[in-house]
């Protein structure tokens, strides 16, 4: 190409300095940064492809109707799109605090031997893989869940009126409930990473004029570190977001999988990831379960990507308001 | 009181270079009782000792004025006395530092309440993310509970104090940050003494300001010692001459001299700090 040609005319001219190295090195560079735009919008082609035939043969019904039979072949997404939202939300919900905890400790209270081997597992705890939490799930927290804490949230939540609907029901140990939990265990790690860096950005100077105030950690954190860095903890939040909506295998151990909306938290419900990892094995090709299964894939792909905007928007923000 | 009207710029540096202060202290200062008497105290920043042996007293109301080259130690003796070094761990202090009798670097001081007691103003100017009446506030509401009125009363007289008032009257409830480095500096001297500490610590305050700014801020401080006792960190040997009443010289984590501010810059004793005021070294 033409990188062959003015790299030779330049050592030609300028000898040493020049030469077809930076040319070939930046059309590579710009070749890979080009490779992900492509592949980000080849996705989202197929996804919708290959989902054309559900999205013609039931409409807009796709999105509203809840029904999931094989056998008559009908097909809706709101059941497992509703266990996403559900399960991801109880997720960040049971996450944002412990997370909060965890790096209020790493960066304001721990001592020093302590806080550095504590971030580490705090990182180490957010790369275990997820059929890891998966398998512990289905065997340590159902079982805790049917036995203890669902019967005990039967008991007590159960009889408050406006709460009734959400903890009624067969104590299983599967279901929504134990989703969102899984999925806090794992997001938890992820977003005290992200908190821990954001509080650690903050320029000491202004803690110590806090603490030279007469404040106390708490008032630091509350008042200036939290103020000054709300932004960026939103963006670390919507991340993990990301995460849970997305995570397939730990979830499909526990969730229980069943195509139903229903209030309580106990029943077994279904996620998108968790759907299309079971049903995909069984579906022939060519067919409109197939089909609806990819439609699933782009409206996943899409709530994603909404979530992941919202936080690349609000951490652009944190850092020009900063500036 | 300063409720002068409007700025007005001076020139920062007056005619002679080197002028004595106005209160020459006779020998050696007995008019004014000691606030914080510092009786060898060692420092380390973990193996490395950056504080040998000091003994210093600081009298009341009075500007005491803290000289030497980087890493002398003088900022360090200031983060001692308000136990800014408590917050960062493989720092410790050793010796007797009293303030009314109490060694407050003993272990069971309050360091909160010491700090309320103990205020500091930094290098860089602080001001925090909110308004700038919530920045008198802050500190404020930490110690007292008040009123709406006397909080607005207070916030009014630090602000008078510090000669921001008629600058900022207007806009209390509009962000800190939004302020020029001279007024947000003044805000963040306000934000100090509104909690109403006995002594006021400023680590290099005028460092990063312009002329005028320094100008006003020195002025300020003659103000402020009729009510506070200052200790002042300078590499400004002008600003010491200007502002301190007492002058102490630190070199390599010692103490080379401590006298009025005439003495240590017309006829110094040692002659480490003669080499130093001359512009031989550091």
């Amino acid at each position: 190409m033409s990188t062959h040609a003015s790299g030779g005319a330049a050592s030609a001219a300028a000898g040493a300095r020049a030469g077809w190295g930076d040319p070939a090195f930046a059309g590579l560079a710009r070749l890979c940064g080009l490779l992900v735009l492509l592949l980000m919008g080849g996705i989202i082609a197929v996804m919708l492809y290959g989902g054309r035939l559900a999205f013609s043969t039931f409409g807009i019904g796709f999105l509203t109707r809840s029904v999931w039979n094989p056998v008559l072949e009908h097909y809706a997404a709101l059941a497992p799109v509703y266990g996403t939202l559900v399960t991801s939300a109880i997720g960040v919900v049971i996450a944002v605090p412990l997370a909060f905890g965890v790096a209020f400790f790493l960066t304001e209270m721990a001592p020093g031997w302590l806080s550095g081997p504590l971030g580490t597992a705090v990182e180490l705890l957010a790369a275990v893989p997820s059929i890891i939490f998966g398998m512990w799930g289905f065997f340590v927290i159902v079982p805790i869940m049917a036995r203890d804490v669902q019967p005990a949230l039967i008991h007590s939540l159960g009889h408050v009126p406006l709460l009734h609907p959400f903890f009624s029901g067969a104590p299983f140990g599967t279901g929504l409930l134990t989703g969102g939990l899984i999925l806090a265990v794992m997001i938890t790690p992820f977003i005290a990473a992200v908190m821990r860096d954001v509080f650690n950005a903050m320029p000491p100077v202004f803690k110590e004029s806090a603490y030279g105030l007469g404040s106390t950690r708490w008032d630091v954190m509350r008042k200036v570190v939290l103020p000054w860095s709300r932004t960026a903890v939103i963006g670390g939040i919507m991340l993990g977001l990301g995460r849970a909506l997305g995570e397939t295998m730990a979830i499909t151990f526990v969730i229980g999988n069943s195509n139903r909306i229903s209030p309580s938290l106990f029943s077994p419900g279904n996620t998108i990831a968790s759907l299309i990892a079971l049903e995909f094995p069984e579906s022939a090709a060519g067919s409109l379960k197939l089909s609806s299964l990819l439609a699933l894939g782009f409206i996943l792909m899409v709530i994603s990507l909404i979530t992941l905007a919202c936080s690349r928007l609000l951490l652009r923000t944190g850092q020009t308001v900063r500036r | 009181m300063n409720a002068s009207n409007g700025p007005m710029p001076r020139p920062p540096v007056q005619a002679p270079p080197l002028v004595t202060p106005l209160q020459t202290a006779p020998a050696s200062g007995t008019v004014h009782p000691t606030m914080i008497s510092v009786r060898g105290l060692d420092f380390h920043y973990g193996s490395a000792q950056a504080l040998k042996d000091i003994s210093i007293d600081l009298p009341a109301r009075q500007v005491t004025g803290m000289i030497g080259p980087s890493g002398c130690g003088k900022s360090t003796l200031l983060r001692v006395l308000n136990r800014m070094y408590d917050l960062y761990p493989g720092q410790r202090a050793t010796g007797e530092v009293l303030l009314d009798g109490e060694n407050i670097i003993g272990p069971h001081v309050d360091s909160n309440q010491l700090r309320s007691r103990i205020g500091m103003v930094f290098q860089k100017p602080t001001p925090f993310p909110m308004s700038i009446a919530d920045n008198i506030a802050f500190g404020v509401r930490l110690h007292e509970r008040l009123s709406r009125a006397d909080m607005a009363d207070r916030i009014e007289d630090a602000l008078r104090r510090v000669a921001l008032w008629n600058e900022v009257k207007d806009r209390l409830k509009s962000g800190a940050t939004a302020l020029s480095g001279g007024q947000q500096q003044r805000l963040c001297i306000a934000r100090t003494i509104a909690t109403r500490p006995e002594v006021i610590l400023l680590d290099e305050p005028t460092s990063a300001l312009d002329p005028i700014s320094t100008a006003r801020v020195e002025e300020l401080l003659d103000e402020l010692k009729r009510d506070f006792t200052i200790a002042i960190v300078t590499h400004n040997l002008q600003q010491a001459a200007r502002c301190a009443d007492r002058v102490a010289f630190f070199f390599m984590g010692e103490l080379v001299e401590v006298d009025s501010a005439d003495r240590i810059f017309t006829a110094p004793k040692q002659k480490r700090t003669q080499d130093y005021i001359t512009g031989r070294f550091g």
